[in-house]
């Protein structure tokens, strides 16, 4: 199905994200209290443009919405009503609905419930209830330049009331490239027809020759528009953003004096001529230049190619307001990507295969062959790394969803609540991204709705009464670590304490650490909200947390301080692609061991051991019983082993701090592996996280030690043999 | 009198076949059913309009019956009508 209408509308919608983006980050800049014209132009920019994708596809329920956001952004800008804080988080709710609507035209789906009202709540907040463009349209505007203050009066007519009547003439001759790129004019005057005012077409059917003179691809077409109503220039030239360059086009403000306002297809405002010759050149194509009045006026913000978001793809690294100058970029099916990751992977076994082999052949460490491995070996990881990095985004979008999270929780249950964002720009692996929304939202959530205080309580505790979180994302030590953190009351610990022991989840009498009290928030079905509240405390909360972040091979922690608040931690791979091991034998066969599970290894003595009830052991470890688990009896190898003196132990930690302790054979090496997914072929296998392919062609089971133990025996006495 | 009846998808990719079709049907009188129209793109209108003038010039009929609605629609939104299309002897 290569409609290329669809690929077109696939690739607004693409757009629409990225102005959605942009939108927010302005936004957000506006909640910091930047008020200054280029933020508030970013913000119209994007929703206008929105507007005008959507009136080419026929989004009629989009365009409406987006027309009156812009009007009343318009507003603002052009200094008629004021912003503030509130009226900041209105516009954040109105462009959350926005998004909405973009996502409703996308999947086809009805309009967002509750979209008008908030709309209109907006418009009554700024003093602009409906009818509000007839008001915002008498005064002059500044950075337009296109709304060039005509009087023709005021109409009162339905619930969209025109200000006034502009009537534009569109000259629009389409080239026989666009037909090729997929494009139909009769698309562009649905899109046209959407914007409500009257519309006067007259097709030139002279210039059409007779069946024997015509060349059916070629075409001979031109059309005269005639639009009347409450219109602006742009929101015209939008309608044409998408073919601008294949057809001629002239739009002419009639009223009043008879001044061309744009002349040519480009986006130049020179006033020369059109761009390109058309097919057939319309007699009448406008070139005049632009009036005096239109080239003193303050720069142009209508939607060209310069200000409008390219094809190219988020670059949003950094460019919060510049908007100016995007990094070029290229828009890549993922796919292709995931292609060239998988073949990479293949290299790195190969290389693998080849190191080992080159190595058993007995080169000396010097020869040609020995060194020219070694730089085979470092450009295969360089290139490793860089196709990682091509599957790496920015966390960005990601936080931006947390903004609307914190918005709705917080109106949810009456607090206020501020959400502040560190490192957005730090780059994460897409799948890494995509898994981590869920849980992050349910921790966003549980901050706002079980971390924060009510204001009247933060008051009384000489806190100010928002409340706020921080979310933030940083590289460390190859990792990805992203914390929410809270400045709420801190963990009741006694509460959690007294919560755990009713239900049944410890012993009465058991003596806790600060830290494992924590840690009791991640048990299955613990919930420490008094009452169950339509925003979390449903007893699915941190367990099912705790599990999405390990299934990405993650660790999640928590800090907390009475009365300061909490963090939770949330540490990443960077790649779900690569994995550093270690490599070790258990009973002939091979496994790999998550490197950043392993605490530390150790070789056994008789002194370490201590026995523990009747099949288990522990070893201690600098003051600390720690379990012991032996890795051949558990993964049904061989039973356990008489004695394990002398045995090598993987010493490893689990995200509660819990230390395990668990038996090899022998230690091969530490290296970097790639990881070949099992999920697929033979579902969750406990214990078992994915496979690799080792150098020597060998296929080995990568561990996940944490889902072992909690699946484990523990059985390491002689007498009981699990084998078979 | 020939009958031709359109393709309901009227754009670029159809109106190479079109032009022949009509073209082949030159010299007598034409019915164009275009009542499965689902898309009439400008091009497509194009071929229809150069049709109507070449058989207003031989001075043979061409009617379009019956009409979709998304023939109508276009036609409205092209800004011309079934006249335009038809020849002036259709009734």
């Amino acid at each position: 199905m290569s409609d290329p209408m669809a690929e077109i509308r696939a690739s607004f919608f693409v757009e629409c994200e990225e102005l959605l983006e942009s939108l927010q980050d302005a936004l957000a800049a506006m909640g910091d209290g930047e008020y200054d014209g280029e933020t508030i132009n970013v913000v119209f920019r994007a929703v206008h443009s929105i507007k005008g994708g959507a009136g080419a596809f026929g989004l009629d329920a989009l365009v409406a919405f987006a027309h009156r956001y812009e009007t009343v952004m318009d507003a603002v800008r052009s200094g008629q009503v004021e912003l503030s804080p509130d009226a900041v988080k209105m516009f954040f709710n109105a462009a959350d609905y926005l998004q909405d609507h973009v996502r409703a035209a996308q999947e086809g789906d009805a309009a967002p419930e509750g979209a008008d009202e908030c709309l209109q709540e907006l418009e009554v907040f700024m003093g602009m209830p409906m009818g509000a463009e007839a008001e915002e349209e008498v005064s002059d505007f500044q950075p337009m330049g296109l709304m060039l203050d005509l009087d023709i009066g005021e109409l009162d007519v339905g619930e969209t009331v025109p200000a006034k009547e502009t009537v534009f003439t569109v000259d629009f001759t389409p080239h026989s490239a666009l037909f090729v790129s997929g494009n139909e004019p009769l698309h562009l005057l649905r899109a046209i027809r959407g914007l409500g005012a009257l519309m006067d077409v007259s097709l030139d059917i002279d210039r059409i020759p007779d069946l024997d003179a015509l060349t059916a691809e070629q075409s001979y077409l031109h059309w005269k528009i005639r639009l009347a109503g409450d219109l602006r220039e742009e929101d015209i030239r939008e309608a044409f953003d998408f073919i601008e360059d294949v057809c001629d086009l002239g739009i002419n403000r009639e009223a009043g004096e008879e001044a061309p306002l744009f002349s040519s297809a480009g986006p130049d405002t020179t006033g020369q001529n059109p761009s390109r010759p058309a097919d057939t050149q319309p007699e009448d194509s406008s070139v005049a230049p632009l009036t005096d009045s239109a080239n003193t006026a303050p720069p142009k913000v209508m939607s060209s190619p310069a200000n409008k978001p390219s094809a190219t793809s988020g670059g949003a690294a950094g460019g919060q307001k510049s908007g100016s100058e995007p990094s070029p970029t290229v828009r890549v099916d993922l796919d292709r990507i995931d292609r060239l990751v998988n073949l990479v992977g293949e290299l790195v076994i190969n290389q693998a295969m080849l190191s080992q082999s080159v190595t058993e052949s007995g080169f000396p460490p010097n020869s040609a062959v020995m060194t020219g491995l070694e730089a085979f070996m470092m450009l295969t990881r360089d290139i490793q790394d860089s196709v990682m990095m091509i599957r790496a985004q920015p966390a960005k979008p990601l936080f931006q969803r947390m903004g609307r999270i914190v918005r709705e929780a917080s109106a949810a249950v009456g607090k206020e609540v501020r959400l502040k964002v560190e490192g957005e720009t730090t780059e994460v692996d897409k799948t890494v991204i995509e898994r981590l929304s869920d849980p992050l939202t349910h921790m966003i959530r549980n901050s706002v709705d079980h971390g924060l205080e009510m204001p009247e309580q933060r008051r009384a505790a000489g806190k100010p009464s928002e409340g706020v979180i921080t979310l933030s994302a940083q590289h460390r030590s190859g990792r990805v670590v992203i914390e929410v953190e809270d400045d709420g009351a801190g963990i009741n610990r006694p509460k959690v304490l007294q919560k755990a022991i009713d239900k049944g989840l410890i012993a009465p009498d058991a003596q806790l650490s600060d830290t494992e009290i924590d840690n009791l928030l991640f048990l299955p079905g613990f919930s420490t909200a008094d009452q169950v509240s339509a925003l979390s405390g449903r007893g699915v909360g941190m367990d099912v947390v705790r599990s999405a972040i390990q299934s990405l091979g993650g660790r999640i922690t928590i800090q907390s301080e009475p009365g300061k608040g909490s963090i939770f931690s949330i540490s990443l791979p960077l790649t779900l692609a690569v994995l550093d091991g270690m490599v070790v034998s258990v009973s002939g066969e091979t496994l790999v061991v998550p490197l950043n599970a392993i605490l530390e290894t150790q070789t056994l003595t008789g002194a370490d051991l201590r026995k523990l009830g009747p099949n288990t052991n522990v070893i201690h470890v600098r003051g600390e019983f720690v379990p012991l688990y032996d890795l051949g009896a558990e993964l049904g190898y061989r039973g356990a082993m008489e004695t394990y003196e002398g045995c090598i132990v993987l010493l490893t930690a689990q995200e509660n701090g819990q230390r395990n302790a668990l038996i090899v054979d022998q230690i091969i090496e530490q290296r970097q592996v790639v990881i070949k997914g099992l999920q697929q072929a033979y579902g969750h296998i406990p214990g078992v996280a994915a496979a690799t392919i080792l150098g020597d062609g060998q296929i080995a089971l990568i561990l996940d030690p944490a889902d072992l133990v909690q699946n484990a025996t523990g059985y390491t006495r002689s007498d009981f043999s699990l084998a078979g | 009198m020939t009958r031709l009846v359109l393709d309901p998808k009227l754009d670029l990719s159809k109106v190479a076949a079109l032009n022949k079709s009509l073209l082949a049907a030159k010299g007598d009188d034409l019915e164009i059913d275009a009542g499965q129209v689902t898309l009439l793109g400008a091009l497509g209108l194009q071929v229809l309009i150069a049709s109507a003038k070449t058989w207003r010039d031989s001075g043979q009929t061409l009617t379009i019956s019956p009409r979709s609605e998304f023939f109508d629609e276009a036609l409205e939104l092209f800004g011309v009508t079934v006249d335009d299309l038809q020849s002036t002897e259709a009734v």
